[in-house]
């Protein structure tokens, strides 16, 4: 039988492609035996749960889809291989019937895979990223982000609610804001672009020179997280870190008290450093 | 039409390898030229992936050599170096001149009967500023302060004398605007090219998908290569004569300054149909070679066209969707992320019409085959993946992370590389007279979609999990320490996938001299290049050939004895 001539070659292909799920199960398996954290870790603002939704949506559609091209990958390549006798088909897949194959298939792709998707993200955009609070609602907190090589400089109002007073709580590397309260960020540089990254309020945003970018977020727990910097900026790029603290309503207060008291003991009329507060973009 | 324009043999040396008008030389030199560029950027990506396993530690063998002041270990400005040197390799002196420069050259005039390029004098200049932008980037590692730091991407103001002081980043911007003029040329001659010099009979519809791959490819490059050019003059400007196109005012000390998104926009308005001048000729190369060894016509010819065209214009107006945390109005970003993901319908398109060729084919898996069907599955991996960076919610965090290092080198490195190849093991036979070994050629594609597919799946994980890319060291910061482990892994797939580079190198240094001689139609195929004998004449055609049959003409009931026919002849009725 011809057919047998192309059993054992198509068997030990077979046998190769089935490792591969194996191998890779088995390397994800030690994986996570030692790797203490997948994935960006819990979250800690409000974009976390629509990021997760969305990433699990992608996710899923994905995967169907990789998986429908590796069997249509596989099924010809283990039935249709050349053999004695054998012979292809002869379609150049230009009848009707193919014609509408594409059609139905391209409308399904759009509406499940771009659709459904663009749908979510767009709901998801307009009560998050770009739900940007305005600076004078109440109950927001206003902060100015300067970015340098290699720190952030950070720059809150204080007790008094404005920028330019005695009592701007300035700080770099570190930055602390109130739980449950929207954070209003404008961001700019002071040479070369940066990108301010809070992994765990799933916020990323430029700042760049020249201009003032604006982004927000609010965080849904107290704790300390990381401030990275996400776009090359040169040599210690990689060390541009800071720690972002986020306080509960009552140790925000007794927090901001005390550091626009020891604000306005240090001012100095002289220090023009100091006086970087810029007009606030809304 | 096309018999007037040929020269004459040529008869000194010099005439014939360096300064040679024929196509088939040309394209020769393409291809070594980028072969030896990639591997210089794929020792690059071999020292990345050291620093980023063993952070600090001294490099083996190569540090000592390169890295003499430290001891062999990657200081920080050589590590940004490093990444900067391997994008811009890999990219415009590695992919560019073997995909679109070899194949290019080789294919065209051949699968359209041609006896030459239409601008044969234009096809040598293209080398030769080339070889002149290659020579400068290579000087531009040599020189005080060392290479570009500032990314292939090169944003100002970092790669404004703001941040980079050394004539490195000048020299890169240099290079890069050669390179660019090289690809322009070469764009213009295909593009004449295939419309005047299409043999008679050869409709548009009948020209090897190959051609059109590269025919759309030669379209963008002459209508976005000025772009890159037009930007990285305006950088030339800023480093050289103190202008500041991209220097904000407030970094100068008077004057109104200039804007440093200005080069965001310029740099990826050509900077995303890159992506697709890289991949449009794997894909053309990818649905021939699928045809040709599944036996069986290409699956609807019109559509595959069809397709490959909404992407080459499609490509152009996607580029915002990498700036989506620069800074861009919700408007404008939202309109990007439709743009964007309207993009998997054609390529969805492509994917079925892929699959549907080798659907009751008659398969032939030779390693060209095997590279054509990895592309089939690298770019699924690579092409899916896009969806997440496309959509702006979630590409806010996993943009600039190794989530979109492992996206872009699937998509437009891995598999432009696998096309790359796949036309390698295929066109070797005609280029060279002899076959490449075909067992070494499998142990290379299995040594290199393994690792590959672990080296760029791994890379998903750890920049979901939050871990920015061109850091010189991620433990330095808490959060990032847990990802080590993932690190090391990565790292290790790399070495085996750099390592099984070499057999292929092996094999092709081999097989060029030693390897067996190859018959004039190895594969059994209908297309005008596989008709002429081995090695091609340097006329290519005595008599310019009528063309009667499309080239995926396989397995007609009527043909005798073969599967397959020239396409100088008629069908059987």
């Amino acid at each position: 039988m011809s057919r047998d001539q192309s059993h054992p070659r198509a068997r030990r292909a077979l046998a190769a492609l089935s490792l591969l799920p194996l191998l890779a199960a088995g390397v994800a398996a030690q994986e996570a035996a030692v790797v203490e954290r997948y994935g960006p870790g819990p979250a800690a603002s409000t974009f976390g749960e629509p990021f997760q939704y969305l990433f699990w949506l992608i996710t899923t559609l994905v995967s169907v889809s990789f998986a429908i091209v590796l069997v249509l990958l596989l099924v010809p390549v283990l039935r249709d291989r050349a053999r004695p006798g054998h012979k292809a088909s002869y379609d150049h897949g230009r009848s009707l019937h193919d014609k509408r194959f594409t059609a139905v298939v391209s409308v399904i792709v759009f509406v499940v895979l771009d659709a459904w998707v663009l749908v979510v993200a767009m709901a998801d955009l307009r009560d998050g990223y770009w739900k940007i609070p305005p600076p004078d609602a109440p109950g927001v907190l206003k902060v100015e982000v300067l970015a340098q090589q290699w720190a952030w400089n950070f720059r809150t109002p204080g007790v008094d609610g404005e920028f330019g007073t005695a009592d701007d709580v300035l700080s770099t590397n570190q930055l602390t804001v109130p739980e449950g309260r929207p954070v209003s960020l404008n961001l700019t540089s002071k040479d070369v672009i940066h990108a301010l990254f809070l992994p765990d309020m799933r916020l990323k945003r430029d700042a760049n020179p020249g201009a003032v970018n604006v982004a927000w977020f609010e965080a849904t727990r107290a704790g300390e997280f990381d401030i990275l910097c996400a776009e090359l900026c040169g040599y210690a790029h990689y060390q541009m870190h800071g720690k972002l603290h986020v306080l509960d309503q009552g140790a925000y207060d007794a927090w901001e008290q005390e550091a626009s008291r020891l604000a306005v003991a240090a001012f100095d009329t002289e220090d023009t450093e100091a006086h970087w507060a810029w007009a606030w973009q809304e | 039409m096309s018999g007037d324009h040929i020269h004459p043999e040529p008869t000194t040396f010099l005439r014939k390898h360096v300064f040679s008008f024929d196509h088939k030389v040309i394209a020769k030199q393409f291809l070594w030229f980028g072969m030896l560029w990639l591997l210089i950027g794929g020792v690059m990506a071999m020292m990345i992936r050291w620093q980023l396993a063993n952070p600090g530690q001294p490099v083996p063998v190569l540090g000592a050599l390169l890295f003499p002041r430290t001891g062999g270990v990657i200081d920080p400005a050589s590590y940004n170096m490093l990444f900067t040197m391997h994008g811009t390799i890999m990219i415009f002196l590695g992919l560019t001149p073997v995909l679109i420069g070899c194949f290019g050259n080789w294919c065209i005039p051949l699968m359209i009967g041609a006896r030459d390029m239409i601008f044969p004098t234009l096809n040598m200049l293209s080398f030769w500023t080339v070889f002149l932008g290659g020579m400068v980037g290579l000087w531009s590692m040599f020189v005080p302060l060392g290479a570009s730091e500032a990314g292939w991407t090169g944003y100002p103001t970092l790669s404004t004398t703001v941040g980079t002081q050394g004539t490195g980043e000048t020299l890169w911007a240099v290079a890069v605007f050669l390179i660019g003029a090289s690809s322009i040329m070469g764009g213009i001659n295909y593009i004449t090219t295939i419309i005047r010099l299409r043999a008679p009979g050869m409709g548009w519809m009948d020209m090897p998908l190959t051609v059109w791959g590269l025919f759309f490819t030669a379209v963008l490059n002459v209508l976005f290569l000025p772009v890159i050019g037009s930007a990285m003059l305006l950088l030339i400007m800023d480093r050289v004569f103190g202008t500041a196109f991209y220097v904000p005012a407030s970094l100068l000390t008077g004057g109104s300054g200039g804007d440093p998104i200005l080069y965001q926009h310029l740099f990826w308005i050509f900077g995303h149909p890159e992506v697709y001048i890289l991949i449009l000729p794997a894909w053309g190369i990818v649905a021939d070679l699928l045809s040709f060894f599944a036996r069986k016509p290409a699956f609807g010819y019109k559509v595959t066209v069809g397709a490959m065209f909404a992407v080459t214009v499609l490509s152009a107006v996607v580029y915002g969707h990498h700036m989506f945390t620069t800074g861009l109005s919700a408007m404008l970003g939202e309109s990007f992320m439709l743009l964007t993901m309207i993009i998997s319908v054609p390529g969805e398109i492509l994917f079925f019409n892929w699959l549907h060729t080798l659907w009751k084919g008659s398969l032939r898996l030779t390693t060209p085959m095997l590279f054509a069907m990895g592309v089939i599955f690298v770019f699924g991996l690579g092409g899916l993946t896009g969806l997440y960076l496309a959509t702006i919610s979630t590409d806010i965090f996993l943009h600039d992370t190794y989530f979109v290092v492992g996206h872009f080198h699937l998509t437009m490195a891995a598999s432009a590389l696998f096309g790359a190849f796949g036309a390698t093991y295929f066109f070797f036979p005609k280029m060279f007279g002899r076959m490449l070994d075909e067992r070494l050629g499998k142990l290379h594609f299995w040594t290199t979609i393994i690792p590959l597919t672990v080296v760029f799946s791994t890379m998903f994980v750890s920049g979901y999990s939050g871990m920015p890319r061109r850091y010189y060291d991620h433990t330095s910061a808490d959060y990032l320490k847990p990802l080590q482990h993932l690190n090391v892994l990565t790292s290790v797939a790399a070495f085996v996938l750099g390592a099984s580079q070499l057999i292929f190198a092996w094999n092709f240094v081999r097989s060029r001299w030693w390897g067996k001689k190859a018959v004039d139609n190895p594969w059994e195929i209908g297309t005008l290049d596989w008709s002429m004998p081995t090695p091609v004449p340097h006329y290519n055609f005595k008599e310019i050939p009528v063309v009667h049959t499309g080239p995926h003409e396989f397995s007609h009931p009527a043909l005798k004895g073969r599967d397959w026919i020239p396409q100088t002849e008629k069908l059987p009725a």
